[in-house]
């Protein structure tokens, strides 16, 4: 039966409108006004949000005399590599002036392990939860979902003294652990909602097969995480990395990350502040996240709005 | 003087045209239905002439006005919509009110307005109830009322009835074709389902990919489909197609089966004269056969085997093979009980109903 | 008991081991230290009849009433930021023109340590160099020296705040907004109702569970509000900035009074759960509510 192909015709139909006059010549709408409005208003507020990051830039590559000169929105008549060379090596934090480059490779030392420990500890967890008939799993949620809004500060003494006895405070382990410990509610609640929606053939046919916890976790649902666990690392890296009360804490004086040594140094109450050594220090502190950002920012949205509504 | 046409009409997506040089125009008082298959272009006419798309080229006329660069709400109509869009935040009265808010009319009227419609869909009991509360079919006729109140000459309804059950589907329909008598207004209603359009439609649009395959009444299209695309489209069980060749001899004008069946088909009215040896497609309504156990033998007689029956109560559905395909057969129910699977029965076609089709181009001969 | 039982059972206890130890066992420690004595080192003696002596300091001490006072001050300044959140979501989403632009410069703060905005906005407002200067410069007789005085030096935290949280809120209303019906929307353009009649009657109503949501996300972030504290003002001048969280920790680390600290943490906890109570029942209600729709 000779049936007629929709896409056939539309593809003809397509090809007859491009040769065609059109039927009715009407004025062009253009652009309203109210969208113009609309845009307008939007760029206003985008410049708002975009100043201090410009402020920033251009603070690190000026002089200092020129700063003193005040004109803080100008561009540097002299552009100088000089502010983000003492930040990243001459920059005091307490008494050492070794630069944010010590700081830089301590964050980086507590990210790893923290990463590695806070995340595979929710993974199982929220696996377990989700997925396997733990009769007290519920309660265990509820209290999760109650840990993940505790306010640091009721848990701060005990785990300063166990970190102590452990021997690990002041070192980048008391650090990592703790942000792995203090993470672990949170990344739980998201893991076990995303493992809630696999469906349950799935995990029936998994059984039936092997009836391995480690061997379905291992390979079927790692397997099968590949989403959430992008966005849980972009919540990791940029929360572990933007962190300060824990590293300012657990830290003591040689595991401090690079914001408690952009904290030192910005709230240092002596002599003259260098502007320039300050921003040039800040944006070093916040360039890592910030690619991160800027290369899979719509990965870092659902990362704190999980982080954020499911916690 | 047509109470709603369209001129022209093309609608582009970037580089994909889903309607071109569309027209179509009815008149005042017409219940048009907007039938075919999901992405043939139905819905997109609609919001055309709601205003909610715009026309890449063309003319949309509401009666003598040229509406196609009016505002939604400038055009004169009202429209209800697939999953009814209350506004859930306000109760049934504020929602009928929420329609009216751009006319500006005195709170009387308004008043007199909702009692009006309340009345009308009978919705009075559930006039201070938020959408949440209500059922399906009350959210329904709520969304109705929104359209009614406006008192407005054209409704548009966008598959109002998909999201309903089986029993509601049949009575909301039956209460639709009322108000379309009551308010004598002219309706445009966009559905996927034939049965919606042939009970309801005084003209029904069959369109597909985009082009109005047929226009008329629901009759001229179930009884004289326009092309192959319409006539396998509306009916169920679907009509029976089978390929085949013109013979003209000496004024007898025949079908011929591939199987040596034949069919006289002299009086069928043909737009030009038949041509022999011509490839035509033969399409039979499974309605228009009959099971006939008399001796007398004469033209759309056949006798084939029974492939199966499907009862579904009231009726039954008769699978015969004809031509190594199956053909759908209606039948009285307990005439199909009776058949055993495999055995022969004589069948006699209603001649005079016979459709044909130009096996090449699709179009009706 | 089968395998299958145990292994999930055995894989959940270090999960347990973590909260019972550092959350359960912690939050009991705290409150009980709470109320003994201690100063520098742990006392674990309790003298039942002045149990409550270190709340009772608490409550009569300046700072600690300037800390809620702060808190409540924040809290109100800070939801500035879930107003302009939606009128930028609502901008957005209206006009899909530059949606992705604008969306990604509006989060940007967010993925930037407090420290560093603070760094940032402690620079703008620098009242000889900064933007005061600068806009003076132009003829402007503006004061912005907020973070030299006590009485503004909230609005300087409140603005770096809003400035880092905004667009964090505009995601999350953005995601109200796109989760609302699109017949919606044509309903009411056919309808001719104004924008604005709208945005008050229909849409805001609808996104209530979300301005909730964010009301109480923006609630909890106050009270740890810390960092920003710290890189802004450092508390100062005097006390006028103290939040609680800045109270506790300085309870803690420089005046090294263990119990008085452990009373404050205590009542920061109390606070978390008059608003974390709210946000329990309207996770319950929604849940109800979306099975009995």
């Amino acid at each position: 039966m000779s049936q007629f192909s929709v896409s056939e015709r539309a593809a003809a139909s397509g090809v007859m409108s491009q040769t065609r006059a059109p039927y009715f010549v009407r004025k062009k709408k253009g652009i309203t006004p109210r969208t113009i409005a609309i845009l307008v208003f939007l760029s206003i507020c985008a410049l708002f949000f975009c100043v201090p990051l410009y402020v920033v830039v251009v603070t690190s590559f000026k002089t200092m005399d020129q700063i003193r000169e005040g004109a803080i929105f100008s561009l540097p008549t002299i552009w100088t590599l000089e502010a983000w060379d003492h930040a990243w090596n001459h920059a005091c934090s307490g008494i050492k002036c070794d630069g944010l480059k010590v700081g830089f490779w301590n964050s980086i030392f507590i990210l790893f392990p923290s990463l590695i420990l806070s995340i595979s500890l929710a993974m199982v967890t929220g696996f377990a939860l989700a997925l396997w008939n733990v009769r007290w799993a519920g309660a265990f949620l509820f209290l999760l979902f109650i840990c993940a809004f505790v306010p640091f500060q009721i848990i701060m003494y005990p785990l300063i003294v166990m970190t102590t006895t452990t021997k690990i405070y002041g070192t980048l382990w008391a650090v990592a652990v703790i942000h792995a410990v203090l993470a672990m509610p949170v990344l739980t609640l998201i893991f076990r909602n995303y493992y809630k929606d696999i469906p349950t053939e799935i995990m029936s046919a998994a059984m039936m097969d092997s009836g391995s916890f480690w061997r379905i976790f291992f390979e079927i649902i790692v397997p099968m995480s590949g989403n959430i666990l992008i966005v849980v690392l972009i919540l990791q890296i940029t929360s572990i990395w933007n962190d300060y009360l824990i590293g300012v804490t657990f830290g003591g004086l040689t595991g401090q990350p690079m914001t408690v040594n952009l904290a030192n140094l910005i709230t240092i109450s002596t002599g003259t502040t260098n502007y320039a050594h300050n921003m040039a220090a800040a944006l070093l502190t916040a360039i890592p996240p910030l690619v991160v950002y800027f290369l899979v920012g719509k990965l870092f949205v659902q990362g704190v709005t999980a982080g954020a509504i499911k916690g | 003087m047509p109470a709603v046409s369209f001129e022209h009409i093309v609608k582009r997506y970037g580089a994909v045209t889903v309607l071109d040089d569309l027209n179509l125009a009815i008149e005042d008082g017409d219940f048009l239905v907007l039938l075919g298959p999901s992405g043939c272009g139905k819905t997109t006419l609609l919001n055309l002439l709601a205003g909610l798309l715009e026309v890449s080229d063309g003319r949309i006329m509401i009666g003598e006005r040229d509406v196609t660069e009016l505002d939604p709400k400038d055009r004169g109509l009202a429209m209800v919509f697939q999953s009814y869009a209350l506004y859930p935040t306000k109760t049934v009265r504020g929602n009928l009110k929420f329609g009216l808010a751009a006319s500006k009319l005195p709170s009387e009227e308004i008043e007199r307005r909702i009692a009006w419609v309340a009345r009308m869909l009978q919705i009075e009991p559930l006039l201070d109830r938020k959408p949440a509360q209500l059922s399906g079919g009350q959210r329904q006729r709520v969304a109705i009322g929104r359209a009614i109140i406006k008192k407005v000459d054209v409704f548009l309804f966008d598959e109002p009835l998909s999201n309903l059950d089986a029993k509601l589907r049949t009575e909301m329909r039956l209460e639709i074709k009322k108000l379309h008598d009551e308010l004598k207004s002219t309706v445009v209603y966009v559905t996927h389902d034939q049965i919606e359009a042939m009970t309801m439609a005084t003209k029904i649009a069959v369109m597909d990919g985009g082009v109005i395959q047929q226009f008329g009444t629901p009759d001229e299209v179930y009884e004289h489909p326009a092309n192959l695309f319409v006539a396998g489209f509306i009916g169920a069980p679907a009509m029976n197609m089978r390929n085949a060749t013109l013979s003209v001899e000496n004024g007898k004008v025949e079908a011929l089966f591939k199987s040596g069946a034949r069919l006289d088909v002299a009086d069928y009215p043909f737009k030009s004269p038949p041509k022999n040896g011509a490839n035509v497609v033969v399409g039979m309504r499974p309605e228009h056969f009959s099971i006939d156990d008399s001796a007398a033998a004469g033209q759309g007689r056949f006798s084939l085997p029974v492939q199966s029956a499907e009862r579904t109560g009231s009726d039954a559905t008769l699978y015969l093979t004809f031509e190594g395909e199956m053909l759908a057969l209606r039948v009285a129910p307990d005439l199909a009980a009776g058949l055993k699977v495999g055995s022969t029965v004589p069948v006699q076609f209603q001649t005079d109903k016979v459709n044909l089709f130009d096996a090449q181009s699709g179009q009706r001969i | 008991m089968r395998w299958s039982r145990i292994a999930p059972q055995l894989a959940l206890t270090p999960a347990l081991a973590v909260t019972a130890v550092a959350f359960v066992g912690s939050i009991g420690w705290t409150a009980y230290l709470s109320l003994t004595r201690s100063r520098r080192l742990p006392e674990y003696e309790i003298d039942w009849s002045e149990w409550g002596r270190q709340y009772d300091r608490l409550f009569r001490d300046a700072g600690w009433e300037i800390s809620l006072r702060n808190l409540v001050v924040l809290g109100l300044g800070s939801a500035l930021a879930i107003v302009f959140g939606f009128v930028l979501a609502a901008l957005i989403d209206k006009e899909k023109r530059g949606e992705s632009l604008f969306r990604t410069v509006f989060l940007y703060p967010l993925a930037v340590s407090l420290i560093v905005t603070g760094a940032a906005w402690r620079w703008i407002l620098n009242p000889g160099l900064g933007a005061q200067s600068f806009l003076r410069g132009l003829g402007w007789d503006v004061d912005f020296n907020w973070l030299a005085q006590g009485d503004t030096a909230m609005y300087a935290i409140i603005l770096a705040s809003v400035w880092q949280s905004a667009g964090f809120y505009m995601a999350l209303m953005l995601a109200g907004l796109k989760g609302i019906n699109s017949e919606i929307w044509s309903a009411a353009k056919l309808d001719g109702v104004p924008m604005w009649r709208v945005y008050l009657e229909i849409i805001i109503p609808m996104m209530k569970f979300t301005f909730i949501t964010c009301a109480i996300l923006l609630s909890l972030g106050v009270i740890k509000a810390y960092d920003v504290v710290v890189a802004m003002t450092n508390g100062g001048p005097g006390q006028s900035t103290w939040v609680p969280a800045y109270f506790t920790i300085n309870a803690l680390s420089a005046k090294s009074n263990l119990g008085y600290a452990s009373a404050a943490a205590v009542m920061m906890l109390a606070i978390t759960f008059v608003i974390f109570i709210p946000l329990v029942a309207l996770t319950a209600w929604q849940q109800r509510k979306r099975e009995t729709v």
